[in-house]
């Protein structure tokens, strides 16, 4: 589950039109989802507020062996009008699951955002500032972010605790997103690393959408492997540090359906290192409006490791109010407005080939939102259950 | 001065080595680069030791040692690890760090775990080190310096250059590491696990050793101590090489007993363990104090202490100041010998430093307590400078041979010349009929060669042979008034008879070689002999007259110390006390 100061970032990304699966760090971000879900250890309690639309603050507490809490502040310069009830928030926006990609969109051109005022320009970027000081352990997690221009993002982050090397590191990422393309220039002060991220998008370019051509479906396919229901993706990456000496790169490539796939949204994706060897297929369908089905192979051609992970994810439903059941049943089959918020509950469970299961169940109880998740280890046989959590969050 | 390594046990034992460095390699946080436990797979310790070099030598004890060495090493030794390391160096940056400021790289940091084997080879040391030895703790090794010269790592990486050097980088700081904190720290574990698994060794030894059949250690004298019996360290001073390693080994079973002895004295118990084959000067004394109770058990302890110090403290090698020593209570450190042991040090002292004593003027060591006595009377002949060795070679002389008998009461008169000298008694020539006649069969000849005897023996029969005693005691008659000269003779033969070492077997000590200290006797003799002749007074009338009633006296002696039961006395014979075990008279004749 999301943590409600992501949950507001995420807010922030929306309202100020970046498109966050547009990046080469995103290619695997369904998989990710289905897959790799944290799964709580002890208990912790959230609490959150956004007192105001610029303002959020969040506090939490934990109990993972030693008690351990940390505040959070989040400010951002745009108004953010969303649900930050408990009890209103969707739980599909809070839930990460199967990603829907969308068509991609033309970027904003630069004059929308000017407003002007007496002859005066006025609108200011949007930035977000969010400051996290973990306590009794003294580190602090401070993020800063500015739309510099509708294509152009810049990102702050950093670190501070007295156990790492230096106090702690710095990074800065300047995203630049084009649609057919983007590219991410990044630089962290530990180790000086460099580093630059790419991803292009075949077929359909947003930017020579011109009116003549509303409808993604019907126009002409521009190559011949341009789906018109799918895109392909395709990114790479590259890290060079050269204080270590060291770096990496990697590429990959991905191939989603479009809304206007018919049928059953599937996402695949291969990722490759090639200097170590390791090659990553992934394939994701959801299965119906209620479930998810992902899986994952690792396979490492130098030292012959290889690795497979499945997961579903399953959606509870709401059950309708008694009053009104029937009469939700002699509605006619095609009237039936799909309720938006009508699950109140997620399965997630994730297994792999070493006999290790992590189950999560994430529900709203009331007014919190509750999350138990417990973690197998099937080999074990005297210690199976390994660790289990619970986390509980409110926010008003 | 050299040392001379035994590098084979180490060897034998590198299970045990392996796994302590294994155990104490994981133990330490690994960086993140090595993915997988280290193992050491092989560990050899090579042919050649290490050559040590004595710097300084700051406490040197039976049982404990510090020394500065230099130590070099240009040995053969290898050790081979085994463990897993990660290929991806993103991977090993990336994990370490937090993950809200990293990159967070979609595949650039997956992981690469690659199998690893390191061998170190020619390992060159050179430095001082510093060794504490000590019984109950261990052993200390400590490196002043940092001693690794050079090494050569090879590797499964050794075709690509970047790696082997940085490799060779790497461990050569990590060693220098684990030579000056981790290393101090093995071996003391290690030779801790060693000396009680050798302490547990020697005990099961002691049992099978107490029945073995006698040796004669003339026959083919030991080259070197070895712990081979109770008497080994008597055979020591009887090698025909001198060791040169005398002390590369000690022997458990001794070094115990002479711990025990030596902390009886620091306890409340009474119980002394006793010393076969020994003379105690505080017998002559404790004679003379009998009517005194608290008389017996601190001169008897005070002579046993200043022997058991005086053995302990030593090196191997009878010295001539061996006997010289003797009188000292507290010399422990300069005491030349361990090997003139508890058991028979006495007697070998005295067989071969009497000889060399003789020519030597005496030194007035010994203090004469009894003003009130007269002054040739009170005098403790064999507590004299020589004094131990020359009361036990009295004795065994008187026990055997009537020879080495004669020479007792000659030298007596000799050391009566010395005034305030405490020295035994004289013993009346009755004595050493006694002891004569109680001789075990076989032990003594009376032609006076000397054949294996384990002891002297007190006498059984007080009136056997008077006539054998050529050469009147002159003492006897002497000392004719003095009655109270024969009591504490009778005591000190009581005490020496209750006296014996705690595995208290007549038989055993036939099989002690004494016949050392006969001959020597024997050597002795004639210079015994010589003032004895010229001494001599009296007529064999008078001689038989005092040997009567020192016999009679004896008796009475004997039934009152009967009665006053010695703790340490084991076999509680009181009459005659001329049981088979109990030694004889230090200073008898």
């Amino acid at each position: 589950m999301l943590e409600f100061m992501d949950y507001v970032q995420t807010a922030f990304h929306a309202q100020s039109r970046w498109n966050i699966d547009n990046s080469y760090a995103a290619l695997t971000t369904t998989a990710q989802n289905l897959l790799d879900f944290r799964i709580p250890q002890g208990l912790r309690l959230h609490v959150s507020s956004l007192s105001s639309p610029s303002f959020a603050t969040s506090y939490t507490l934990g109990s993972n062996g030693l008690v351990d809490g940390s505040l959070s502040f989040l400010y951002s310069s745009s108004g953010l009008s969303i649900a930050s009830k408990s009890s209103d928030i969707r739980l599909e926006h809070l839930v990460r699951g199967y990603r829907r990609l969308q068509e991609l969109q033309r970027p904003d051109e630069l004059h929308w955002n000017e407003i002007w005022h007496q002859g005066k320009r006025i609108d200011r970027k949007d930035a977000l500032l969010y400051g996290r000081l973990y306590l009794p352990g003294s580190t602090l997690e401070a993020l800063y972010l500015r739309r510099i221009s509708p294509t152009r993002m810049l990102r702050l982050s950093g670190v501070s605790d007295a156990s790492l090397p230096n106090g702690g590191s710095a990074l800065a990422l300047l995203q630049n997103d084009y649609g057919k393309y983007s590219t991410e220039y990044l630089y962290s002060t530990d180790s000086a690393l460099l580093g630059l991220r790419g991803l292009y998008n075949f077929g359909y370019d947003p930017r020579t959408l011109v009116s003549q051509q509303p409808q993604h479906s019907t126009r002409a396919p521009a190559h011949p492997w341009d789906h018109q229901s799918g895109r392909l993706s395709a990114g790479a990456e590259a890290y060079f540090s050269p204080i270590n000496k060291s770096g990496g790169v990697s590429c990959g490539l991905r191939f989603t359906t479009l809304p206007t796939h018919t049928g059953f949204p599937y996402t695949m994706t291969l990722t490759v290192n090639p200097l170590m060897g390791n090659l990553s297929t992934t394939y994701a369908v959801q299965a119906g409006r209620y479930m998810a089905l992902c899986s994952r192979f690792d396979f490492n051609v130098y030292s012959y490791e290889s690795d497979v992970v499945v997961g579903v994810e399953l959606w509870r439903r709401k059950q309708a109010a008694a009053d009104v059941a029937w009469a939700s049943k002699l509605v006619r089959p095609g009237w039936s407005k799909v309720v938006e918020d009508d699950v109140n509950g997620v399965l997630k469970a994730q297994m792999d080939d070493k006999g290790k299961v992590g189950l999560l169940w994430e529900c709203r109880v009331k007014e919190l939102l509750v999350s138990l998740g417990a973690g197998f280890d099937l080999k074990k046989r005297e210690r199976m259950l390994g660790s289990v959590g619970i986390e509980v969050s409110y926010s008003s | 001065m050299a040392f001379n390594f035994n590098w084979s046990p180490l060897i034998a034992d590198t299970d045990r080595v392996r796994d302590m460095l294994t155990s104490s390699l994981n133990k330490s946080p690994k960086p993140p680069i090595i993915v997988d436990d280290i193992i050491v797979n092989e560990l050899n310790l090579g042919s050649t030791p290490p050559e040590l070099e004595i710097l300084e030598i700051g406490d040197l004890a039976a049982d404990r040692f510090r020394g500065i060495f230099k130590m070099s090493y240009t040995g053969d030794a290898y050790l081979t690890l085994k463990t897993r390391v990660q290929a991806n160096p993103l991977n090993t940056y990336l994990s370490t760090k937090p993950s809200f400021a990293s990159p967070q790289p979609l595949a650039a940091s997956s992981s690469l775990t690659i199998p690893l084997q390191i061998t170190l080879s020619d390992i060159r040391l050179s430095g001082f080190v510093i060794l504490v030895f000590s019984k109950q703790k261990g052993i200390t090794l400590v490196f002043r310096n940092d001693p690794l010269e050079s090494l050569k790592v090879s590797s499964t990486f050794d075709s690509i250059p970047f790696v082997r050097d940085y490799l060779q980088k790497t461990i050569e700081n990590q060693l220098r590491v684990l030579f000056m904190e981790d290393l101090p720290a093995i071996i003391h574990r290690l030779s801790l696990r060693m000396f009680n698994s050798d302490q547990d060794i020697q005990d099961a030894k002691k049992e099978l050793v107490d029945d073995r059949t006698p040796i004669d250690p003339l026959a083919s004298p030991a080259l070197q101590p070895v712990d081979d019996g109770e008497d080994s360290f008597d055979l020591a001073p009887l090698s025909l090489d001198p060791p040169s390693e005398t002390y590369a080994s000690f022997s458990q079973k001794n070094l115990l007993r002479l711990a025990t002895l030596s902390e009886s004295q620091r306890t409340l118990s009474l119980f002394t363990p006793g010393m076969r084959d020994t003379v105690f000067r505080a017998w002559a004394n404790a004679a003379d104090r009998a009517d005194a109770s608290s008389g017996y058990n601190t001169p008897l302890h005070r002579p046993t202490l200043s022997r058991i110090q005086s053995t302990l403290g030593g090196q191997s090698g009878l010295s001539s100041s061996a006997p010289s020593q003797t009188s000292e209570a507290a010399s422990a450190t300069s005491r030349p010998s361990l090997a003139t042991a508890v058991t028979g040090a006495s007697t070998y002292t005295l067989g071969t430093s009497g000889s060399r004593t003789r020519p030597r003027k005496r030194k007035h060591r010994v203090v004469n307590l009894r003003r009130d006595h007269g002054g040739a009377d009170g005098s403790d002949m064999a507590s004299v400078s020589s004094g131990y060795e020359d009361s036990v070679s009295r004795s065994a002389g008187t026990s055997v041979e009537p020879s080495l008998a004669e020479t007792e009461p000659t030298t007596l008169p000799s050391y009566m010349s010395r005034d305030g000298e405490i020295s035994t008694p004289p013993r009346s020539p009755k004595k050493k009929v006694d002891f004569k006649a109680s001789s075990d069969g076989g032990r003594t000849n009376h032609d006076g060669n000397a054949t294996i005897r384990a002891r002297p023996v007190t006498p059984r029969n007080p009136a056997a042979q008077p006539h054998e005693d050529d050469d009147a005691t002159p003492r006897a008659s002497a000392y004719l008034p003095e009655k109270q000269s024969h009591p504490p003779q009778q005591l000190r033969r009581q005490q020496l008879s209750r006296m014996q070492t705690v595995p208290a077997n007549p038989h055993q000590r036939a099989y002690l070689p004494r016949s050392t200290s006969e001959l020597s006797l024997r050597g002795m003799a004639p210079g015994f002999a010589s003032p004895a002749i010229e001494s001599s007074t009296g007529g064999i009338l008078e001689q038989a007259w005092m040997m009567k009633m020192a016999n009679e006296i004896a008796r009475k002696v004997k039934e009152e110390k009967g009665m006053q039961a010695v703790g340490w006395r084991r076999s509680e014979s009181v009459s005659g006390a001329s049981d088979g075990d109990a030694p004889p008279p230090a200073y008898g004749m």
